[in-house]
């Protein structure tokens, strides 16, 4: 959200209006050219992913964390730091599994979902699948390869957002030589 | 206190009409229709100096008493119009309570947020029916029921 020129630690502020319109009228205007809502939802995870692996360059270079060590490191650099930059918004970290490679993202409210009211014809549509894709993109870029997807949303009647992650595996392969 | 209201296009057409006494929405149609002549009338006539002040309240428009379904019933019209053109009529019931003028105009006030939410809203196209759960809601509860 902050322009090239004055980038630093502080982000740039923006009308939340005009980024929520911005990624609204990207949106219906994937429903007008696709057909089905499966082939938009797929087309924002791709575009999200798109936008997560440069994102990803542009939040190491802002934010100096350092590496993480494990997954729970990982969550909650995502909720406290990066979401707080990009959206704004601090999501709670829930419902871990035993195993500690899941857990939810709980966003109390969506900053791209104001005003937004789903049409009826457009049940199976997950409006805010991008965050899936640039959460993927981004962690795919340092070596993790996850699962993004919502399992709750505010626009179908759920009290919150709610993202859930899945740690598939490290991506050793992409490494370069002679790091680690 | 509201027991109709009205959306009115630019072009004067409705984009959403709702009252409580369903059986007699037609009755409210009228209503809302033939007070639409008075809204432009007031535009024309005061126009020049609604655009100074920014004054989007038209005040009352005018009392009926010849409501026969409810003849005891006072209502009065008050309308609001938008910088966009886009017209707000409210038929109330004034009878046992009288309404100020302040408490109507807020009322308008929130119908207009309400709308700019609904304009807001990327899967509404300008112009069409208002068909949102949420502005549906925000009128009911500027609706009671009269009787």
């Amino acid at each position: 959200m902050s322009r090239q020129a004055n980038r630093g630690t502080e982000s740039k502020k923006m009308s939340s209006e005009l980024f929520t319109l911005t990624y609204g009228a990207l949106v219906t205007q994937l429903c007008k050219d696709y057909e089905n809502d499966e082939d938009v939802n797929k087309q924002l995870d791709k575009m999200g992913y798109n936008i997560g692996v440069r994102l990803i360059e542009d939040f190491l270079a802002r934010s100096n964390v350092g590496r993480c060590h494990d997954f729970r490191e990982t969550a909650d650099v995502i909720a406290k730091v990066a979401f707080k930059m990009y959206l704004g918004i601090t999501p709670s970290i829930t419902n871990w599994s035993p195993a500690g490679d899941e857990f939810s993202l709980i966003l109390e409210n969506n900053p791209l979902v104001d005003f937004v009211e789903l049409p009826d014809n457009h049940s199976s549509l997950i409006y805010s699948n991008l965050l899936c894709g640039v959460l993927r993109g981004a962690l795919e870029m340092v070596q993790m390869a996850v699962e993004a997807r919502f399992v709750q949303d505010t626009l179908k009647g759920d009290g919150v957002t709610e993202i859930r992650m899945r740690f598939i595996r490290r991506i050793e392969d992409n490494l370069p030589a002679g790091e680690e | 206190m509201a027991v109709c209201v009205a959306v009115i296009a630019k072009e004067n057409y409705p984009l959403y009409i709702r009252s409580i006494p369903t059986e007699n929405e037609l009755k409210f149609h009228y209503m809302v229709h033939t007070s639409l002549d008075v809204v432009d009338e007031k535009i024309s006539a005061m126009g020049k100096a609604l655009v100074d002040q920014r004054e989007l309240y038209l005040g009352l428009l005018y009392p009926t008493e010849d409501y026969k379904v409810y003849p005891s019933h006072q209502l009065c019209r008050y309308g609001y119009v938008t910088n966009s053109k886009v017209k707000f009529v409210m038929v109330v019931d004034s009878s046992n309570t009288a309404l100020r003028d302040n408490e109507i105009r807020s009322m308008f006030r929130k119908l207009h947020n309400s709308y700019t939410d609904v304009m807001c809203n990327p899967f509404y196209n300008p112009g069409d029916r208002i068909h949102s759960r949420a502005f549906d809601s925000m009128v009911t509860s500027m609706m009671i029921q009269v009787c």
